[in-house]
Order: structure tokens, then C-alpha cells, then sequence
């Protein structure tokens, strides 16, 4: 492997690549193959490219991150930050220059809102902007502020010279529990917002933390964002279904399902269609590479899958109801226009009745004249 | 909304409203009608009006041996189709599922493959049929606009059910969603149609009983 | 329809399994496919010095698809260990120029894996960046211990 020169196209921003900030850190270039191979795998990439993923995220400057958090929960960033134990899920954190976290930054007050705009000038066109939490619009958007700033109004002005705009976790993404049902601040999920910068998705509440990591790897070393599908998810995490992945299929096929949460099919680990899961319709990696590092994920853990990382996964007419049910009870309308039809059908009968009297009676006989002559026989 | 949003609640429940509706007006609009039909004396040692009606209720489940020959392949391919969906309907548990939920009713289901089986056979069945109908001048000359429809609207919903189990021909959500509206395009057509033979059949054989019966004809 | 009895997607090695009654993963072929792609990749190399690699954590391989994989390219006489963000694994099969390589991430758990068909796998190799640097830095070593050294001298 021989030293490529440093891409012309990366202008200067800070005066090192990472290879050299992680070289004088004692941490060598093999760091970045294994971060490749590990990555590239989650990826889906082809084996020939990892060399140059590597090269690409060795010869990278640090990528300036502006992480904006609206109306949301902190969740993505717990499962994006689960470890501080230097391993290679960490490693994340030294290729991004998170230069605005509210959660995790040092700075607080005016202090951080001057880092930002500060990171924001001398990256100008560069930085990429992670946004978590959806976004207030109702009355201006007074529901959610931040240092007196609508979050409207800061999400426009730092999307403005962004490179990308990452949505991470369901609110930003789709816009998450606070846009359900009644949805009283008018959440909006960020690319309704944001029109003319390039955004992903990455949904999930909270998404799976090597999506995160993966997506924002795959930006820093090639420059250019990963194939997306219809609602601008990675495809390489977001490409197949939970169902199609589940190992708890072949109870699926064969009719094998639990009733309830504790009975003789939930022991037996059957399938947990009956109880509202949504794995058919709902794609994420959940399945393969689960949670807290492969631990487990819903259905293994003997929960249905909520489909959190689809749109409006609150208000799918409930976690508990199976995928082939109506979204809503339908008793009372149902109830309802069994009686209307009754009481049609009743009047439609005696009409029918009445006309049917009508003509079945005998015709009244014609009234005896004079002129008519004698008795009829 | 998505395409499944719209198909599972207000598609859904629109169609479900108007063939409750629908149904029940026909249903009970043919119920209420005056019983008695005929205004003649009974020949004697006739079978009694109910008894008669109850009977060619049943007699006519299977044609009586002259008419065998003609119309044994309506008889026999009919008979494959209406098990094929009564089993893909009330057998398979998505369905069972479904039906729980509207009425609180549930039974065990069949493995899913065997559902298959059975609907690819109901499929075969049913394409059967149109071909009957159509390569007979007599009975496309008698058919209508409400026969091919009743059976497209029959037909749709298996169809589009093997493609969704199948996972063929699109992404599983937009498959189910089609699903679930062709059953919506099916419910709302069913009372003002030929489909509506699955209740008012009773009545007509009930009819065509009591009049063949008090003149005393074999039922 | 299709039947997944078994597959589990990249293998996570957790050492939780689903519960008792689930399908347990089984052979399911796909290790001959690798063997057979590793011996033409092999022989490819031989002939003409191309590289290859072939990722494990992205094939639809169960546990004991690995298991047979395993077994049937073996162990030779190389074993090394790498600790760069966490611990890798290397050695070179009963093959030689087949090499198995396995990183570990946080607890213990296989992040990667990977066989490479090459004189050495990439990963072993020293960086020509690292390599420059660390000439830099030796060259400065020998140049204090020099100067120390001459200072003491009285």
C-alpha cells in the first residue's frame, strides 16, 4: 500500500488528516484498515474497495460536525455514544470534529452558540449538519427554542452552507413521537424543511448506532453520500425488512404463534405476529445487526417489532394490534351501518309491501247504470 | 399518508361501512318481504311451505341426474373456488386475525403453505371459470357487465394476496396495501351485485321450493 | 416464502442464543461455495500475483457453516496479534497464502472477518505513512541519545 497524496480537492480546514492526528496519537494506519474492514462490512461494500475506504478516511481532514438536537429525547445520542472505552466502534469520534453537541460539549451559554457559527464561518460549504429531534412550525415555531432561536429559524440558517444534513432518529427523520397524533407544536420531520441541501435518513428511536456511524464514515472518506432509497435511508442499512431477516420465520410459515406474552408459544419463542409485531412492513438492520452490540433485538427479546424506523410508526393504529387488523376500532360505525341498513331494508320492505297490497287487491267493479242493461250474469 | 396508512383505515373502513350497510338493507329488505307466495290451494299431501323451502335449500347443492351431464363442470369448478376461498378466508391466520379484530371471534389457522396450496388452486379455479364463460356463445351471450365484474372483484383479491405472500412484483407494504384495497373494491361492490347470491342464494331456492313443492313436484 | 430455517445474517458472536425451540442454524452449503471461490482465487494468484480478500461478516454464514470453514482450511505455522483499536486476530491456514483474519470490537465480539488470498494480509503490512514517521522519529531518538551521550562527556 503506498501513500496517496493528500486529494487536492479537500481544501485546507485544519492543518492535518486524520492519519496524522491519530499517528500522533500512537495510533497507527492499521487502525483505519481494521475501521474499514469493520465498516465496509456493515456496508455492504465490495472487499476490492475497503483498501481505498481506508486511504480515504486516513487522508481526510477531521469533518467538522454540527450536531443540532430539537424536540427530541437524547436517545440517538446515547446510542451513538454507548461506550467511552477506546475500541473500534469509538473511532467515529476521532474522524468528526463535533464542533456543537449540546449534550456532549463543554461549552454552554453564549460560549456554544459562538463555537457554532464560528465552525460554521470557517467551514463554510463543508460541515455536515447531524440534526436529532423534529422540529417545531406551529406560531412560528415558539414550541421548541433554543438561546431565544426558533429551531425553525437555527436549522435554516446552519443548513445553509452545510455539505449534507444527516436526520438521525425518527422525530428528525419522520418527525417521531412529537408529530403524533394530535401533533400540537406542527412537528415536521427535517427534509420537509430543509429543500435544498442533500439529506439522509437515518430513522430508528433510536437507530441502530453503526448505521449512524457507518453513514457518517462512508461521507467522510468517499465525500459523497451512500445510495439511498425512496425516503432517503442508506439502502445498506435500510434495504431489507425485519421479517425477511427474523429467525423466527419459519414459525411464521408454518403457523406457529404466540397468543400472548407469557403463554406456551411465547416460551417457545414463535412467532409474534399475533401480537402486533411489524417486521413485514418495516426495514431496518434490527435482525442482523442488533442492539447493544448483537446482544439482542425486540423479537429476540419476545416483543413484536414496532417498526420505528417507518414513518408514523405511533399512530399505525397501535403497537399491540396486528398487521392485518383496521387501523382503528370500527365497532360504533360498524354498529351504526348495521342499523342504518336494517332500517333501510325495513322502509325498502314496506314500500314494497304496501305497493304489492295495492295491486293484489281485487279492481273495484265497474258501477251499474241504466244504459248497461240487465244484471251482469 | 402511505399507501398501507390509507388501505388498513379510511379505505378500509369506508368499504366495511357501506357493505355492512348495503348487506343488511338487501338482506333484511328480502327478509321482510311477504312469505306468502303462493295463493293457491296446496295440492294434496304437498310437503308444508317450510318444509319445502328448507329442503331445496339443499337439494340444489348437487344437480338432480338429468341436468349431470350439462352442468356438472359449473357444479364441480364452482364448488373448488368457494371451498378455495372459504379456507384461504376463515383458515388463514392473518385473516383469523383480521376477522378478531372486527368481531372478537378467533379458531386456529392452517399453516400458511398449505393456504397457498389452496390458493393457487382457487386461482387455477377461478381462471377456469372465465374461460367456461367465455368460450360458451350461450353464456356469454346471457352474461353482463355484473358478471365479469363480480368475478374481477373476486378474482383481484386472491391474485394480489398469492403476490403479497409471495413478496413479488413490489416492496412488501406497497404489495399488502394493493392487497387490502382490491378487498375494499370487493366489499363495496358486494351488495349492489351479483355477489350478493352468498345471502340471497337461500331466498331464491327457498322461493323456487315452496312453488315447486305445493304443486307437488320433486323438490 | 423462503425458508431462512437457520440464517442468521452477518454473524454477531454474542454468545446469546434465540430460545430453545427455535431452528437450530444448520450447513447449509454455503461453506463449500467459499472454499470453492478461496481455491480459484488461490490458484488466480498463484498464476499471475493478484490479491483478493473475501469478507465473512457480510455472507449469509451460519455458526456451524463457520465451523466447517474453519475445519476444512485449518491451521499453518503463522500466528500473530495486533492491537490497533482493539485486538485482531490473524493466521496464515494449512494453505498457504489463505490467511484468516478477525477483528475484535468492544467485549470481545467479532466486528469483522475476512480471508485474504496474498503473501501476507494487508493488515500485517506496515504503513508507508507509519513507516515514514517512524523513521522521523528514530532518526530524532539517535540524534538525542547522541547528544545526551556527548554532553555527559566531560
Amino acid at each position: 500500500m503506498s501513500i496517496e497524496a493528500p486529494r487536492a480537492a479537500r481544501p485546507q480546514t485544519r492543518p492535518e488528516t486524520l492519519g496524522e492526528m491519530l499517528a500522533a496519537r500512537g495510533v497507527s494506519r492499521r487502525a483505519f484498515l481494521k475501521y474499514a474492514s469493520y465498516v465496509g462490512a456493515l456496508l455492504a461494500l465490495p472487499a476490492e474497495t475497503i483498501p481505498a475506504f481506508a486511504e480515504g478516511l486516513a487522508t481526510a481532514r477531521r469533518q467538522s460536525v454540527i450536531w443540532l438536537s430539537f424536540q427530541e429525547c437524547t436517545g440517538c445520542t446515547e446510542s451513538l455514544t454507548r461506550s467511552f472505552s477506546p475500541t473500534l466502534e469509538n473511532l467515529i469520534f476521532d474522524f468528526i470534529s463535533l464542533d456543537y453537541h449540546h449534550t456532549l460539549q463543554a461549552a454552554s451559554g453564549e460560549a456554544a452558540e459562538d463555537a457554532r457559527k464560528a465552525a460554521m464561518a470557517a467551514n463554510k460549504g463543508k460541515y455536515i449538519v447531524v440534526v436529532d429531534g423534529s422540529v417545531s412550525t406551529r406560531d412560528g415555531g415558539l414550541y421548541s427554542t433554543i438561546a431565544g432561536v426558533a429551531n425553525i429559524d437555527m436549522l435554516h440558517e446552519t443548513a445553509k452552507d452545510a455539505l449534507a444534513v444527516i436526520a438521525v432518529g425518527a422525530c428528525a427523520a419522520f418527525g417521531g413521537i412529537p408529530k403524533a397524533r394530535p401533533n400540537p407544536t406542527g412537528a415536521a420531520a427535517i427534509d420537509q424543511l430543509v429543500t435544498d441541501r442533500p439529506v439522509v435518513n437515518i430513522p430508528g428511536c433510536p437507530p441502530i448506532p453503526e448505521a449512524m456511524a457507518g453513514a457518517l464514515s462512508y461521507i467522510v472518506s468517499f465525500g459523497k453520500l451512500p445510495e439511498l432509497d425512496h425516503l432517503r435511508r442508506p439502502k445498506a442499512f435500510f434495504g431489507e425488512t425485519i421479517h425477511d431477516r427474523c429467525y423466527r420465520r419459519p414459525f411464521y410459515e408454518r403457523g406457529l404463534f404466540a397468543e400472548g406474552f407469557d403463554d406456551e408459544g411465547a416460551r417457545k419463542g414463535y412467532c409474534l405476529y399475533k401480537v402486533g409485531c411489524k417486521g413485514p412492513v418495516t426495514y431496518n438492520s434490527c435482525a442482523t445487526l442488533k442492539w447493544n452490540g448483537g446482544v439482542s433485538f425486540p423479537i429476540q427479546s419476545g416483543h413484536g417489532c414496532l417498526g420505528c424506523s417507518e414513518p408514523d410508526f405511533w399512530d399505525q393504529g397501535g403497537f399491540y394490534r396486528p398487521l392485518s387488523t383496521t387501523l382503528g376500532d370500527l365497532g360504533p360505525a360498524l354498529a351504526g351501518a348495521a342499523l342504518a341498513g336494517v332500517a333501510l331494508g325495513a322502509g325498502a320492505a314496506y314500500a314494497s309491501r304496501r305497493h304489492q297490497a295495492a295491486y293484489l287487491k281485487e279492481p273495484p267493479l265497474p258501477a251499474k247504470t241504466a244504459a248497461s242493461g240487465g244484471d251482469r250474469p | 399518508m402511505t399507501l398501507l396508512e390509507f388501505a388498513r383505515g379510511p379505505a378500509l373502513e369506508a368499504a366495511l361501512i357501506i357493505f355492512i350497510a348495503g348487506a343488511s338493507w338487501r338482506f333484511v329488505g328480502a327478509l321482510l318481504l311477504p312469505w306468502r307466495l303462493v295463493h293457491a290451494t296446496p295440492r294434496a299431501g304437498a310437503p308444508s311451505a317450510p318444509m319445502s323451502a328448507i329442503k331445496s335449500i339443499f337439494t340444489k347443492m348437487w344437480p338432480h341426474k338429468p341436468f349431470q351431464s350439462a352442468g356438472l363442470f359449473t357444479f364441480v369448478n364452482g364448488y373448488i373456488f368457494h371451498f378455495g376461498l372459504a379456507i384461504i378466508v376463515l383458515l388463514f391466520a392473518p385473516h383469523v386475525l383480521f376477522i378478531k379484530g372486527l368481531t372478537g371471534l378467533s379458531w386456529p389457522a392452517l399453516p400458511n403453505n398449505v393456504v397457498y396450496v389452496f390458493g393457487a388452486l382457487t386461482l387455477a379455479s377461478l381462471l377456469a371459470a372465465l374461460a367456461h364463460r367465455l368460450g360458451s356463445p350461450v353464456l356469454r351471450l346471457i352474461s353482463r357487465n355484473d358478471d365479469y365484474l363480480s368475478w374481477l372483484l373476486t378474482f383481484l383479491p386472491v391474485l394480489t394476496g398469492l403476490l403479497t405472500a409471495a413478496h413479488l412484483g413490489a416492496r412488501y407494504e406497497t404489495l399488502l396495501a394493493v392487497h387490502i384495497l382490491s378487498i375494499c373494491a370487493f366489499l363495496i361492490w358486494f351488495p349492489f351485485g351479483k355477489l350478493m347470491h352468498a345471502v340471497l342464494f337461500a331466498f331464491s331456492r327457498a322461493m323456487t321450493g315452496v312453488r315447486l313443492g305445493q304443486r307437488g313436484a320433486e323438490i | 416464502m423462503t425458508q431462512l430455517a437457520g440464517f442468521a445474517g452477518p454473524v454477531r458472536n454474542s454468545g446469546l442464543a434465540p430460545p430453545s425451540d427455535a431452528p437450530r442454524p444448520e450447513r447449509t452449503g454455503m461453506a463449500q461455495a467459499v472454499l470453492s471461490e478461496i481455491a480459484a482465487r488461490l490458484a488466480l494468484f498463484a498464476q499471475t500475483g493478484a490479491v483478493a480478500a473475501l469478507e465473512l461478516t457480510a455472507m449469509p454464514l451460519t455458526r456451524a457453516d463457520r465451523a466447517e470453514l474453519a475445519d476444512a482450511v485449518g491451521h499453518g505455522e503463522v500466528e500473530a496479534r495486533i492491537e490497533s483499536a482493539g485486538r485482531t486476530e490473524v493466521f496464515e491456514t494449512a494453505y498457504s497464502g489463505v490467511w484468516w483474519v478477525r477483528h475484535f470490537g468492544e467485549g470481545d465480539r467479532i466486528a469483522a472477518e475476512s480471508v485474504e488470498i496474498g503473501e501476507v494480509p494487508a493488515i500485517l503490512r506496515s504503513h508507508r505513512a507509519d513507516i515514514a514517521a517512524a523513521a522521523r522519529r528514530l532518526a530524532e531518538f539517535c540524534t538525542r541519545e547522541r547528544d545526551e551521550d556527548e554532553g555527559e562527556t566531560p
